[in-house]
């Protein structure tokens, strides 16, 4: 039988393994580090809390625990309703999809896969959903931040994904 | 992120000829107001609008693996302190009662990459899902390194037995396992390195009981590496008595980066 103490020796390993990648999740998104500390914060009562609604067969631990801290940082994004026009400057650059990361990091198929077929995409399309995903932004962030219309944005974002989806299937 | 200004679009630009994408759309965050709402509302009334919104999510979950750490400030201290404040305990009970371990592990013995693995199963697997007591224990503080970490998920060999799995943390020089049933009361359980030249080395005895914890001689801490393989064996009570493995492998699995 687990005590509680050895529960929270193992919570603590799982802080230490899996905070600064959550925490490049929350900062990037959040923008601000203080905020990114207080969802930071949060993240890890919710996975304390819902550790038993995890389920293997659905996710990986790792991508289990970066939604949640997605989403989190997203909630607390947009209950700001302040609009970032661009993305916070001092946070670390993304790589881009290039062939060196197929190589380098991933050896797994399905990363393989959506990376060859973002490739696929035009720059602007893969561009916009690359930044509503790393950004946490919605269409209209998009389009402020490239200056088009809302519609127009929406349009090419629909069609990258409808090609995206089309190679995803394939 | 691109600067590129803003080209003329192609012909049939207009927003009513573009597909609807809205499962995509929903999964990767781009809608709000009542464009969300409506694509809420399909993911409960259309199974297959929510199945699509769910492939989608895994798709764009391999992205996760560009994101870079951020090296994270020492919380755990906080998050302790939320843990054990009683006045959450309604939220608590809004906790979905533990899965058992024996169903879990099954369906968690492929995740062999992911160290995270084996630790949310230990979270997954405790008895209560209420807060703990506050431990007395002083807590040393939490810094998040980057020290590699390798992990891997020591498949048995009889079905229906428990995988094990092992993290293994540089930094420390130690070797953490989950619980292992893996031989009876009257021998023990003996974990082996097996490096790229075949040869096996002891680490040390698996506890009969819980996790066991091995802090590794700086000899084998050098064999340590993925792809090496961790394997247990039947050995006689206090282990082996001649260095090499004598009884047979039970159980197996190989090491990777996290």
């Amino acid at each position: 039988m687990r005590t509680g103490e050895e529960d929270r020796a193992a919570f603590r390993d799982l802080y230490t393994l899996t905070a600064s990648k959550l925490f490049g999740i929350c900062y990037r998104i959040c923008g601000e580090r203080q905020a990114a500390e207080d969802v930071l914060h949060d993240v890890y009562l919710t996975i304390w809390k819902r550790a038993g609604a995890y389920e293997p067969s659905r996710a990986s631990p790792i991508t289990w625990l970066a939604t949640i801290a997605r989403n989190r940082a997203i909630d607390w994004q947009r209950a700001q309703k302040v609009r970032r026009a661009s993305p916070i400057e001092d946070a670390p650059e993304i790589l881009d999809t290039a062939p060196l990361v197929s190589e380098t990091m991933l050896d797994d198929e399905a990363a393989h896969l959506l990376h060859g077929c973002l490739d696929g995409l035009e720059e602007r399309q893969r561009s916009a959903i690359r930044t509503a995903f790393f950004d946490g932004v919605t269409y209209a962030e998009l389009a402020e931040r490239q200056a088009v219309p809302l519609g127009t944005m929406k349009s090419w974002v629909r069609r990258g994904l409808a090609k995206l989806k089309e190679c995803l299937d394939a | 992120m691109s600067d590129l200004p803003p080209l003329d679009p192609p012909e049939g630009d207009g927003p009513d000829e573009a597909p609807d994408m809205a499962a995509a759309e929903l999964a990767l965050g781009l809608l709000d107001g009542d464009e969300r709402a409506v694509a809420i509302r399909r993911v409960l009334a259309e199974p297959g609008f929510a199945r699509s919104v769910d492939r989608w999510r895994t798709h764009l979950a391999q992205l996760f693996d560009l994101w870079p750490a951020v090296e994270a400030p020492d919380l755990f201290a906080r998050i302790e302190r939320s843990l054990d404040r009683p006045v959450e305990a309604p939220v608590a009970t809004l906790a979905l009662a533990p899965p058992t371990k024996s169903r879990l592990w099954p369906a968690l013995a492929g995740l062999s990459s992911i160290a995270a693995a084996g630790l949310l199963v230990v979270l997954v697997a405790r008895p209560v899902p209420v807060p703990p007591a506050p431990s007395a224990r002083p807590t040393a503080p939490v810094v998040a390194t980057r020290a590699p970490t390798l992990v891997a998920a020591i498949d048995p060999e009889t079905a229906g037995v428990a995988t094990v799995t092992a993290v293994y943390d540089a930094q420390a020089g130690a070797i953490r396992l989950t619980e292992a049933k893996l031989v009876g009361d009257d021998h023990s359980a003996e974990l082996w390195v097996i490096p790229a030249d075949g040869t096996p080395h002891s680490l040390g005895l698996l506890r009969a009981r819980g996790g066991t914890a091995l802090t590794l001689s700086r000899d084998n801490r050098a064999r340590i590496a993925a792809g090496a393989v961790l394997a247990v064996t039947v050995e006689p009570i206090k282990g082996s008595p001649t260095g090499l493995p004598t009884g047979p492998v039970v159980a197996k699995g190989t090491l990777s980066p996290v």
